[in-house]
């Protein structure tokens, strides 16, 4: 027998937990579902039940009380141009949005979808006859990394291009679970372990991404892939600047997690990119070698300091 | 399941849908609105967008039930009343709708596109097609009917072109395919768009090891799942197959082993896709893994006591095929020649990409086995279908459907199409199978693997003095086009220059990986990647400009090959001069910064193979006429439209003989039992073949019809001047319409019907291997490049690329073009972001998000030149244009890259992380010469 499979529409992020706590053997939320509906197809995402959020309008607003600005979690990529308040104060944040994968999907795919994009490798999102016949790597209950040729670590990558660049200007989430409201760094939700890449609760939503309206980030990013649109991120860099004189560096695409690190502009900024790359644990699991990867974490992040006048 | 509403297209409709179903399924098989194509099942092709609730959305990766209540369109909502909206009248009239299988998805995107930006510019055009893929435009007719669009639209005026005004004929006009505007509706049926009743529906179990013997097959638990139908097995279909007589090496489910991971090894048909994809998981298989073979050099050597990939092969290794032919001395060659370069390529494999994955319907009834399927060439599945199944070939019959598109790859015989007809024959019911996208890439037989050696050798003055090449290339698991392959990788060098000391050696190895076969340049492409950038090379040392140097080499028209080819019309000095000219070569090359660079390189090909690749003696091709009372003339031919628009060029031929509109006639193509036979679309044959018997048969009907009116007239039988749906002579003895000379044709006879032939003449030397790419005509083109080098991150951009193209004569030059910008931006693919990569023989790019095929925003300029030579066999002086033009352009993007860093390629794609190591090592050569100095 085929199993039963549940679609559920809530119109509350409250509603939403509910049905997720009484569907919490087998359920996930789906935001614009563009990442999560290809790992069901793959079969690496086998939940009977999908608790999709796109009618809960709670998500879908901008809004700034004092100095925060919140952007709901379900604005669609496409649509973070639109709201005034994002274009005017985080610009880097709409251009971003714009590399990420292609227009279409871009109409579909939401912004809390994609810091929350699962982890990727080669050897991973792969339909379910090759990864029986690869052999399961560790990220789908094998024994060993296939792609480092046998660690007992998974380093798949963690691919979300507007992360970086929210984190590099120290975004924090609203997050909604069954116990309440709680906000917390951005950045604090990655694990590092490309099993399990975020410590999110399974029940929690994500309700909004809150950034500081009054720091004037000084933000700019690269993103490197092989094509000019489609595809996902090899290496995505960020740095910000904030009028007080912090920097953020921020390299996603070359670890499990986003690698940040701060500093201030009168730091040797050629440090704090040897530090960017001495962290980033790259393994070959990419079209781009890890070598080079590696390479174009400086020669991006140097781009980024001269464009952005460091 | 769950009761939802959706309007569609104006239309309410109330379905019961599976939870988790997605919306292009409801679309697709509840609604039957087949016009939204599902071409990659990951939102990575743009194929099946919709527009829901006035919002384009990606309706393979979205859930039906996110929509109920919702206002759908589909591309079939989008005229209104048999009217083509404005934007799709302008694809059709751009030629932007070749295989037509991303247009429906094309036109959705881009009517919201220019709704929300009135105004666009090119770039945001391109930017806002960059999710929708188009294998065989290469964008550039598809940007152009959209901007043309959007500025009528904007400026509120409509644009008509003069020149449509004013052209008459038929033969030279530019024109859409006759079928675009059911095209451009989304009402053209593709194979797997043919919905049944009570049809099966087929999966597949494939092999998890590259090369194993299977010890068992359990399928009982799979066969007694409800709605299970039927499980095959190899042993059921013990006889193989294979697109070349030689090379019968294939079985359709492997049988005691198999030789790629990937191959079929159980079908299961049942009363879903779903049901018989849940049941291939039940069948259990046991296999004993045995030594791989998965690279060239493995598969040279011999292998010891490993077992073979096949036990035909002769020696102790797995070489499949050796091909070898030498022409004057060239030892005598390398030791006269004053410059010898020897050098070193590899180029990987490479996919079609087509957009259509494979579908097939197969059933059987009193008249035998019927399929539909996506086919490049029904005439040899009719006989690969009649030998597997072993029925007489008269109880077979192929339909070719619309095809999204082949380029090669969909050019042989398929497991997967006697897998149907074999389960349908048993099951008594139509069996229907249309593979993932993935299962696509599995099928494969793209361009080969290469590994090459390559000798040149020329003087001083710039004089080429010979040429030797050292080829291996991998074939996967099976023989496909390989022998052919094998040869063409050495034949197909010997123009456009002359050559007087001239070899080559062609390996083709099995591997246990899929196998590979014809792709667009068959066989030619990676060969002339090398000589070309090997040309460019001498002549930087020769310290002459690389275009001087070819023009010093060029074969002439009307001349012979060292080889015995007989060349005809030859267009190749205009083609370069254009290019040169238009590009502004002389100001650019060699005189630009560092960084940034132009490169040229030329290339040839067969319009057609000479000889049959099935010996016997029907012609080429047949074409038949029919023509009732009605005055329509009814073509039929076997030649296979699979959106190059052949189906046109045929009705484009007769219409220029018989001087009427393109309205009076009608053409059927590629149905085994109502055409007559063509060996099909493969090799560039259908302009010049099957064009050929179409003038052919349309002068046999011009013939009929004087001899009818003479007599009636009483006139002499003098030749009638047939123009613009008249009949008449000079001196109005005659002057009748088209429907008065058919009246008198017709009349005590009724339906006239003739039939008009294509047989080539006979050619070439009287050696062994003397056939291989010999062919009535062959084309040539250059193409000029033009690239950016960042030194800091060794990317390449391409900026512009100029292409000039002989096809002889261009009948349909909106169709040339469009076939010259498909092949341009196919060899971009090649040359920049398309590669096949394997782990133990596991293919692991195989879907449309990591074989990187380029986008509209990866796609350059394209600056497009036809050159016309009137070929003398050529129906009006046609010849091939759907494959030569791919050869110059990849060459000269990496003769490009040469020009603007000084580093040669040598591997494609070129990589940046490749073009920035050969930086750094130049660099530190040149430090340390500096130090030495």
């Amino acid at each position: 027998m085929i199993a039963e499979k549940v679609y559920l529409k809530p119109t509350s992020v409250e509603e939403a937990v509910k049905m997720a706590v009484l569907h919490h053997d087998s359920f996930r939320y789906l935001a614009g579902g563009t990442d999560l509906l290809v790992n069901k197809f793959q079969g690496n995402e086998e939940s009977n039940c999908l608790i999709d959020l796109c009618e809960i309008e709670d998500l879908k607003t901008v809004i700034k009380h004092g100095d925060p600005i919140k952007i709901g979690s379900l604005i669609r990529l496409d649509d973070l141009k639109t709201h005034k308040l994002i274009k005017d104060n985080f610009h880097a944040l709409v251009k971003v949005a714009h590399e990420v994968a292609s227009p279409m999907l871009r109409k579909t795919a939401t912004i809390g979808g994609n810091v929350l994009c699962e982890n990727r490798c080669s050897f991973y999102n792969q339909s379910e006859w090759w990864r029986e016949a690869v052999g399961y790597c560790l990220k789908c209950e094998g024994q060993i990394c296939i792609a480092t040729g046998g660690k007992k670590s998974c380093f798949s990558k963690f691919v979300s291009d507007t992360a970086p660049v929210l984190i590099s200007m120290d975004a924090q989430i609203a997050i909604v679970d069954k116990d309440g409201t709680s906000i917390i760094p951005l950045e604090s939700i990655y694990t590092g372990d490309g099993i399990a890449p975020r410590n999110l609760s399974k029940t929690a939503i994500i309700k909004s991404i809150i950034l500081p309206s009054n720091r004037h980030f000084n933000c700019s990013f690269r993103k490197l892939r092989p094509r000019e649109a489609v595809d996902f991120t090899s290496l995505t860099t960020a740095v910000s600047i904030d009028n007080k004189g912090k920097v953020k560096l921020v390299a996603g695409g070359v670890d499990p997690k986003p690698i940040v690190v701060e500093g201030t502009t009168k730091d040797d900024k050629n440090e704090l990119i040897k530090q960017v790359v001495k962290k980033a644990r790259i393994v070959d699991n990419d079209v781009y070698s890890r070598t080079y990867r590696k390479e174009m974490i400086t020669v991006y992040l140097n781009q980024i300091f001269s464009e952005i006048g460091h | 399941m769950k009761h939802i509403k959706l309007k569609i297209n104006g239309k309410q409709h109330e379905f019961l849908v599976n939870d988790h179903e997605m919306l292009s399924n409801v679309i697709r098989e509840k609604a039957g609105l087949t016009g939204t194509k599902v071409g990659c099942e990951q939102g990575s092709c743009g194929a099946c967008t919709v527009m829901v609730n006035k919002e384009p959305v990606l309706s393979c990766i979205t859930p039906a039930l996110r929509y109920d209540g919702a206002e759908i369109t589909t591309i079939e909502g989008v005229s209104t009343n048999g009217e083509l909206h404005r934007l799709q009248e302008k694809f059709v009239e751009k030629g932007a709708i070749q295989c037509g299988f991303c247009t429906p998805g094309m036109v959705i995107t881009a009517l919201d596109f220019v709704n929300k930006n009135p105004n666009p510019s090119i770039h945001q055009i391109k930017d806002a097609l960059s999710g929708n893929v188009c294998r065989c435009t290469g964008y550039k007719k598809i940007i152009e009917a959209v901007a043309e669009y959007a500025e009528e639209k904007h400026t509120g005026k409509l644009i008509i072109k003069k020149e449509q005004k004013e052209l008459k004929g038929t033969v030279g006009v530019p024109r859409p395919y006759i079928e675009a505007t059911k095209k451009v509706q989304g009402i053209a049926d593709y194979a797997d768009d043919y919905q049944l009743k009570d049809v099966l529906h087929t999966k597949f179990v494939r092999s998890l090891h590259p090369h194993a013997k299977i010890i068992s097959i359990d399928s009982s638990e799979a066969l007694a799942m409800q709605g299970v139908r039927y499980v095959a097995t190899g042993k059921e279909l013990p006889i193989t197959f294979g697109v070349l007589p030689l090379s019968q090496d294939e079985e359709a489910i492997a049988i005691d082993k198999v030789r790629y991971v990937g191959e079929i090894v159980a079908a299961v048909a049942a009363d879903s896709e779903e049901i018989a994809a849940a049941a291939c998981k039940l069948v259990r298989v046991k296999y004993e893994p045995i030594k791989a073979f998965l690279t060239i050099d493995e598969s040279l050597n011999d292998i010891g006591t490993a077992e073979k990939i096949h036990n035909t092969t002769k020696f102790n290794n797995n070489v499949h095929k050796k091909a070898e032919l030498r022409f004057g001395d060239q030892q005598q060659g390398l030791k006269d020649a004053e410059v010898v370069l020897n050098m070193d390529f590899e180029m990987i494999g490479i996919n079609h990409g087509f957009t259509e994955p494979h579908a097939t319907t197969a059933f059987w009834d009193e008249n035998g086995l019927t399929m539909i399927s996506a086919t490049q060439v029904t005439h040899y599945l009719h006989r690969a279908l009649a030998k597997t199944m072993e029925v007489p070939l008269s109880r077979v019959r192929v339909i070719k459907p619309h095809i999204g598109g082949g380029f090669g790859g969909k050019g042989d015989p398929f497991a997967h199409e006697i897998i149907v007809a074999h389960i349908a024959r048993k099951t008594g019911k139509p069996v229907k199978v249309r593979l993932s996208r993935e299962e696509v890439f599995l099928n494969n037989h793209g361009r080969h693997p290469t590994k090459m050696k390559i000798q040149l050798g020329a003087n001083k003055d710039g004089m080429i003095k010979v040429l030797d090449a050292n080829v291996a290339i991998d074939g996967g698991a099976f023989g496909s086009f390989g022998v052919v392959t094998s040869y063409y990788n050495g034949v197909l060098l010997q123009a456009p220059y002359k050559l007087d000391n001239f070899g080559f050696v062609t390996h083709r190895v099995y591997t246990n990986k899929p196998q590979c076969g014809a792709m667009r340049g068959h066989g030619a492409v990676n060969t002339r990647f090398a000589v070309e950038s090997m040309i460019d090379d001498i002549a930087h040392k020769i310290k002459m400009d690389p275009i001087e140097m070819r023009m010093k080499n060029f074969l002439d028209p009307n001349s012979l090959t060292v080889g015995k080819y007989r060349i005809t019309s030859n267009g190749i000095k205009q083609a370069i001069n254009t290019v040169a000219e238009q590009s502004d070569w002389k100001n650019k090359h060699g005189k630009l910064p560092k960084g940034h660079g132009f490169g040229v390189a030329c290339g040839f090909f067969i319009s057609g193979s000479a000889l049959p690749i099935i010996w016997n003696e029907l012609p080429q091709s047949v074409v038949h006429l029919k023509v009732d009372f009605d005055g329509r003339v009814l073509i039929t031919s076997g030649a296979n439209d699979i959106g190059q628009g052949s189906d046109t060029m045929l009705a484009i031929i007769v219409a220029e003989v018989l001087g009427i509109s393109m309205d009076r006639t009608f053409v059927i193509a590629a149905d085994t039992l109502i055409t007559p036979v063509d060996l099909g679309s493969y090799s560039s044959r259908v302009t010049f073949m099957a064009g050929n018997a179409a003038k052919d048969a349309a002068e046999n009907l011009r013939k009929e019809m004087i001899t009818a009116i003479a007599k009636k007239k009483n006139v002499p039988e003098e030749e009638f001047i047939f123009s613009e749906n008249k009949v008449f002579s000079n001196d109005k003895s005659v002057d009748l319409t088209w429907e008065q000379a058919i009246e008198i044709l017709t009349a005590n006879r009724g339906a006239v019907s003739v039939s008009g032939k294509y047989i080539s003449p006979k050619l070439g030397g009287d050696f062994k291997g003397a056939g291989a790419g010999l062919s009535p005509s062959y084309s040539f083109s250059s193409c000029v490049a033009e690239v950016d080098v960042n030194v800091e991150t060794g990317h390449v951009k391409i900026l512009n690329v100029w292409g000039a193209h002989d096809c002889g004569k261009a009948l349909n030059p909106l169709a040339v073009e469009g076939q010259l910008e498909g092949s341009w931006h196919m060899g971009i693919g090649q040359t920049m972001t398309e590669e096949m990569t394997y782990y133990n023989g596991l293919l692991v790019n195989n879907n449309f998000l990591d074989y990187k095929i380029p986008t509209s925003l990866d796609t350059p300029p394209i600056h497009t030149n036809i050159i016309e030579t009137i070929d003398p066999e050529g129906p009006f002086g046609a010849k091939e244009t759907g494959e030569g033009a791919i050869h110059a352009v990849l060459p000269a993007i990496a003769n490009a890259v040469y020009d603007a860093v000084g580093i040669r390629i040598t591997k494609l794609p070129i990589k940046s992380e490749d073009v920035l190591r050969l930086l750094k090592e130049k660099e530190k050569v040149s430090e340390t010469s500096k130090v030495e100095i």
